[in-house]
């Protein structure tokens, strides 16, 4: 986690608890949408007003310089004031921010307050600058500096680790990605060949946690992935984890994979650490060949996240019966260690 | 006890934390009359840090992990909301906070001699047709000059409608150029542009409407008496800011640069926000006073009365200089900010 901080679109922030969590940070692409939406809210509800003093001006007829009044002030309210306002008191969001699920907060991690909502809205105009006159579009038009470019804030973006714009710099905020995530999958296995493929494993093998996230990441992910790619990217793994553990070379990658997982993410104790996870499942068979291990062709394996969007898993092309039994004992296998995929 | 275990039973509390994040986002100060509410949450909450800090040793999935900091992320975002600040707290803030800081900035002087200088200078250029025939003209368009002498032609009077609607006119017109003149302030120069260009042409139309064989002179005279005082000041205050967020830029004096420039916006905070007061006050005296057919005695009594609140207001006080002022050398220190809060690693 540390060594990718560099790169990382990730700001980490540490809590009273002394938990240290990651925020994403929202780039400009993420960030456009929300200013656009905003845009559009405050027009409809700049019309909206118009609307409204117009009737009060007319209809009521108590005062018509009065309606005048309240419609200026609330334009202006409307320009300056919007974002300071809804970012105040809806704890850093405007609605453009909550249509795209993106919120301000200090970089402290800590929500931002009045303060901050106020200089990061007011100097706002500086991040749109420079301006560029209606007169690009047409010659007659009226030389009217109201065209953004964006180009400050679009520099500021790229000179700081943050994505932060002139606004945000000033008062020390930055824009986060507030999206649920995906309930996380939860995966169980329900080809019983996985767990009597995990107990072959040699007991004394010990996945790097390197190895091991990109076990999950592929495990986790798989259900969505064709059969025949599913193959070939579990190979570059399984290749050599076949070799070290002496499985046969038509064991299918995918499953080997599916068998790490079980044997790292599910079966394994939580609070020991991973050297003392010893002796296989005492059911395992011991003379069989793993892959053999059901009705090969008719066994699928589905590991079908519980909360997640999954496809149908297909079958996994099983390789064909064979007769002898290949895993040998785990003593002869080659020196545990590290194994980097 | 093995991982997936464990999952179950932790998923339990982490769905109930989901939970209870989704009904409470939106709401201002979810907890405030719901005592178990918070202690729930909270528990709730300390429950997932743990499981989170403790995520590397179980050897969770790295999808769990990832929904755990987006989880904690949530609820963190929930659970520490900005405080309200109290009345005594705004007081403190209007009463001396602001003035003193105003009346001690380099860059509000700045801003007043730049304003003030040019528009003395201007008017005077433009009084005297001898020096520099023409320059009114040259500044201003004959155009212009035409338009300002024929709206002030006739002697001043309205009803109450126009004097209400003028005022929201120049609460929208004149606040917005100042605020831009503010926000435009990181990049110098064309705020300093903007504080140039309005002394310069505010001086040449005082100037010309002072010459002798300028009729409108009178009328004019009797409108911009009594809001310049606010008008003018706001102006020159709303530049004053833009300038010291400038300025935290480029004179860092010791800090970091992003530091500075932060600490800057938030010393620079408290004049816009005066300056915006100002507006809002030179707005209704322009539209209701100015405009109005009172004796020219009633409106010098305004301006004389307008002046002396704001050297009370800047002067007196703003002279006072407690400690707290002087060891404002760091954004923390800000008194905006709550004292003693939470302050998290960075």
């Amino acid at each position: 986690m540390h060594a990718t901080d560099a790169i990382d679109l990730n700001a980490f922030v540490t809590t009273p608890e002394n938990v240290r969590f990651e925020y994403r940070i929202a780039g400009p692409f993420r960030r456009l949408p929300a200013l656009i939406l905003d845009f559009a809210v405050r027009g409809i509800l700049f019309w909206i007003l118009l609307i409204l003093m117009a009737l009060l001006g007319f209809v009521v007829r108590f005062s018509g310089g009065i309606a005048i009044l309240l419609f200026l002030i609330s334009w202006f309210a409307l320009d300056w004031f919007y974002g300071l306002l809804f970012e105040t008191f809806w704890n850093g969001q405007t609605p453009g921010k909550w249509l795209t699920k993106v919120r301000v907060i200090s970089v402290d991690g800590r929500p931002i307050n009045a303060y901050q909502a106020t200089i990061r809205n007011f100097l706002r105009l500086a991040d749109f600058a420079p301006m560029v006159s209606l007169e690009l579009f047409s010659p007659d038009a009226p030389p009217m500096y109201v065209i953004p470019t964006f180009l400050v804030s679009l520099l500021c973006m790229t000179m700081t680790k943050r994505f932060q714009r002139l606004g945000d710099l000033a008062a020390g905020t930055m824009v986060v990605v507030t999206q649920r995530s995906w309930v996380p999958p939860h995966i169980k296995f329900d080809d019983p060949r996985v767990e009597s493929l995990s107990g072959h494993i040699p007991a004394n093998f010990r996945m790097t946690t390197t190895l091991a996230k990109a076990i999950a990441l592929f495990v986790e992910r798989r259900a969505r992935i064709p059969n025949v790619r599913r193959q070939e990217l579990a190979a570059y793994i399984a290749a050599p984890l076949l070799r070290q553990f002496n499985f046969r070379d038509d064991t299918s990658p995918d499953l080997l994979l599916c068998a790490l997982y079980y044997r790292e993410f599910i079966a394994k104790d939580a609070f020991l650490d991973s050297q003392s996870f010893a002796s296989p499942p005492p059911n395992a068979p011991e003379h069989r060949s793993p892959t053999t291990d059901s009705k090969a062709s008719a066994a699928t394996i589905s590991a079908s996240p519980v909360a997640a969007p999954s496809i149908a898993a297909p079958p996994i092309a099983a390789p064909p019966p064979v007769l002898e039994p290949t895993p040998r004992s785990a003593s002869d296998s080659g020196p545990p260690g590290k194994v980097s995929p | 006890m093995k991982i997936s275990v464990l999952l179950e039973q932790r998923r339990l509390g982490w769905n109930e934390l989901d939970k209870m994040c989704s009904s409470l986002e939106g709401i201002r100060f979810p907890f405030q009359r719901n005592g178990s509410l918070v202690a729930r949450f909270s528990s709730l909450y300390r429950a997932a840090c743990t499981d989170l800090s403790m995520a590397e040793q179980y050897q969770l999935p790295p999808a769990t992990v990832e929904y755990l900091h987006r989880l904690v992320g949530r609820a963190h975002g929930l659970l520490y909301r900005s405080s309200r600040s109290s009345i005594e707290r705004w007081v403190y803030y209007c009463t001396v906070i602001t003035p003193q800081s105003i009346f001690r900035d380099v860059c509000v002087k700045v801003a007043f001699i730049v304003f003030f200088g040019l528009f003395t200078l201007s008017a005077l250029l433009a009084w005297s047709e001898g020096t520099f025939p023409g320059y009114a003209e040259r500044i201003l368009g004959s155009e212009q000059i035409e338009q300002m002498e024929n709206s002030f032609n006739r002697p001043l009077a309205g009803n109450f409608d126009q004097y209400v609607a003028m005022s929201g006119f120049y609460i929208q017109h004149n606040t917005s150029i100042g605020l831009q003149c503010f926000a435009l302030g990181p990049l110098i120069l064309p705020s300093l542009c903007a504080l140039g260009y309005n002394g310069v042409v505010l001086g040449a139309s005082f100037g010309y409407m002072t010459r002798s064989d300028v009729e409108q002179g009178d009328v004019f005279f009797q409108f911009v008496t009594a809001h310049g005082v606010f008008e003018l000041t706001a102006i020159a205050l709303s530049a004053a800011a833009g300038l010291r967020l400038g300025l935290g830029i480029f004179s860092t004096s010791g800090l970091l640069r992003m530091e500075s420039f932060r600490l800057n916006a938030e010393r620079a905070l408290p004049i816009v926000l005066a300056s915006i007061a100002m507006f809002f006050m030179a707005a209704f005296t322009e539209g209701f006073v100015s405009p109005s057919p009172l004796p020219y005695f009633a409106k010098a009594s305004v301006a004389i009365f307008s002046s002396g609140l704001l050297m009370y207001y800047f002067v007196v006080l703003g002279y006072p200089t407690p400690p707290i002022q002087l060891a404002l050398k760091h954004h923390e220190d800000n008194p905006w900010r709550e004292i003693g809060g939470v302050h998290a690693a960075r």
